[in-house]
């Protein structure tokens, strides 16, 4: 490769060929540039594609074993719903690595010179996680809906408006998980760490929770986001908190994995 | 204009940059060196709003970068060419970059055949080489045509034909009235390309001058003076000794080494002696000689062997005496 001649090719126009003052950067810029970031790589598409097979093969089982063991009638959606205790994982890794694989190949440095306001480049990643976790555990709700009905046989009830609550509160609750997990991986900056602490929180403590017993343990695993999720999700009227309380609680998760993110994005440097 | 306060960074009780103030001013190449450890790299990125100072405060044209609304279109930086994705295309990464600051994306395309790399621009960027990466890097650099640009060793990894682009780029954009401001390890490279020069070890500043004064003021310059005459030799010795010169050495009987007098003020005296001469020369230290004895004394990470001298061969201009 050689280049023998010079020409910046800058100085002979306006700055117009690289945009006007007054457009561009910020919030919007930030985002635009994350959405780009991560479609040119090829992990979303895998995350994406793993989360998809698991929610065939997993919502076709979870219709079949309802029909062989004759359970009683349920909403189609809780196939899909089910699902999300393993599909949630796939959205994890997908947003954990738009944060830990800057820091692992240290182009954290350049996005911060893209984007110098921190918390700008935080906020961006959260909400495109968010938006890509919601999107998509909605199209995995409807497609493990539409697999696992033929598989339950009549021993599942299609009423569109709970398939409809069911599916946007996956969304939500999957986009909250995403935002939470972006927080924890700005905190703690490694994938192993991250991976980590997402599946303790998430998946591991309410399990020890439970099997531990006891009022107090079981008092506080109402409030881990998984279980919150989880009688979010189903919408059978068993939930201990009202929908709204709900979201709040896994809001608050989210938000706290943000303060702790934010925290260390700040205060270190790059 | 990158402007300098009392920068400081402390690292627990080590002072990795110790209050500098500086201007790197516009239309001109500043280079900055330091031995390995001086701070050069924590300066720039404190520059970049990467860092935080501990004390003291870098504005870029009286900014501090994480102001800018549009840093990409205001101050072009390269400081580590292997920070990004190692499989994201070339174009990939610049596309991003351009959204990020609301940069048409035709630009990229521009930058991209401008710095050589527009047939692998859809490539990952993990099987580039160095050289490749560090001419990524200057695409980044350029793609919002700033007025302020910053790179780290630009010239690391470039084949002889890369480094001689680099430096016609910045010389090139320092002519149109950029700042620009870059660091290097090697020295003939920085002799050429810089018109200024900021040193610094262990975090202090040791030298901020125009390259030529820099040169001329070493004490590793000479004038070189040949007479046929060993009578004359010695005559114009003694004399010089008298008149002011830091030494005097013959290292042939027909040649002197002067330290502490110029080759204007040696003519002018073998004139007045009316001594006959055969050569009369200046003898101006290389950079890399200048570079060694400034910074002797603030080699952080250094051999056993004393850091000295310096090897550099030095640079003869003659005068016409």
């Amino acid at each position: 490769m050689s280049v023998s001649t010079v020409s910046t090719e800058a100085s002979d126009g306006p700055r117009g060929r690289v945009g006007s003052d007054r457009t561009g950067g910020g919030f919007v810029g930030a985002f635009t540039s994350e959405w780009t970031k991560l479609w040119t790589v090829r992990t979303p598409y895998v995350c994406l594609l793993a989360g998809l097979l698991v929610t065939a093969v997993f919502t076709y089982y979870y219709g079949s074993i309802a029909r062989i063991n004759d359970k009683p009638l349920q909403p189609v959606g809780n196939a899909s719903v089910s699902s999300v205790v393993l599909t949630q994982f796939a959205l994890v890794i997908l947003a954990m690595t738009t944060v830990t694989s800057e820091y692992s190949t240290n182009s954290v440095r350049t996005s911060l010179l893209w984007v110098p306001v921190r918390p700008r480049v935080q906020l961006a990643k959260a909400l495109l996680s968010a938006l890509v976790g919601f999107v998509t555990a909605m199209v995995w709700a409807v497609l493990g809906i539409a697999l696992a009905w033929g598989p339950f046989r009549g021993h599942a009830e299609f009423e569109l408006s709970k398939v409809a609550y069911q599916t946007v509160a996956m969304g939500v609750y999957s986009a909250l998980i995403c935002v939470m997990t972006v927080g924890v991986s700005f905190a703690l900056r490694t994938a192993a760490g991250a991976v980590a602490m997402i599946f303790f929180v998430v998946s591991a403590l309410p399990g020890m929770l439970v099997g531990l017993g006891g009022p107090v343990l079981l008092a506080i695993n109402a409030y881990m986001p998984q279980t919150v999720g989880g009688y979010f999700m189903l919408g059978d009227g068993e939930a201990p908190f009202p929908d709204a309380v709900s979201v709040l609680i896994l809001l608050v998760w989210a938000v706290a994995a943000h303060v702790a993110g934010l925290c260390v994005l700040r205060r270190r440097d790059a | 204009m990158i402007t300098l306060r009392e920068l400081t960074k402390r690292y627990g009780e080590t002072v990795a940059v110790d209050g500098l103030t500086l201007d790197v001013k516009g239309g001109l190449v500043t280079g900055f060196l330091g031995p390995n450890g001086a701070g050069k790299s924590t300066t720039m990125r404190m520059i970049l709003g990467l860092d935080h100072p501990s004390g003291g405060e870098a504005l870029i044209d009286g900014r501090p970068y994480a102001s800018m609304r549009h840093p990409v279109r205001e101050v072009g930086a390269l400081l580590d060419a292997k920070a990004l994705h190692p499989a994201r295309s070339a174009r990939g990464h610049l596309v991003a970059q351009a959204r990020s600051n609301g940069i048409p994306v035709r630009r990229v395309d521009e930058v991209l055949e401008m710095v050589g790399l527009a047939k692998v621009a859809r490539r990952s960027a993990g099987a580039f080489s160095l050289g490749m990466y560090q001419r990524l890097g200057v695409a980044g650099a350029l793609l919002g045509d700033p007025r302020v640009l910053v790179f780290d060793e630009p010239v690391n990894g470039l084949d002889p034909d890369g480094v001689r682009w680099v430096r016609e780029l910045v010389r090139s954009l320092a002519a149109e009235g950029r700042t620009v401001f870059l660091s290097s390890h090697l020295m003939s490279e920085m002799q050429l390309t810089a018109d200024r020069l900021v040193i610094i070890g262990r975090g202090k500043l040791l030298a901020d001058t125009p390259m030529a004064d820099l040169l001329a003021g070493s004490s590793l310059s000479s004038v070189r003076v040949r007479t046929p005459d060993a009578a004359d030799l010695r005559t114009l010795t003694g004399h010089l000794l008298k008149d002011g010169a830091v030494s005097v050495e013959s290292p042939a009987a027909d040649e002197l080494v002067v330290k502490g007098r110029s080759a204007e003020q040696v003519g002018d005296l073998a004139h007045r002696l009316g001594l006959r001469l055969h050569e009369l020369r200046t003898v101006s230290a290389s950079l890399e000689q200048v570079y060694m004895e400034l910074t002797a004394r603030s080699v952080e990470y250094e051999t056993g062997d004393t850091v000295s001298g310096g090897t550099g061969t030095g640079q003869t201009r003659g005068v016409g005496a």
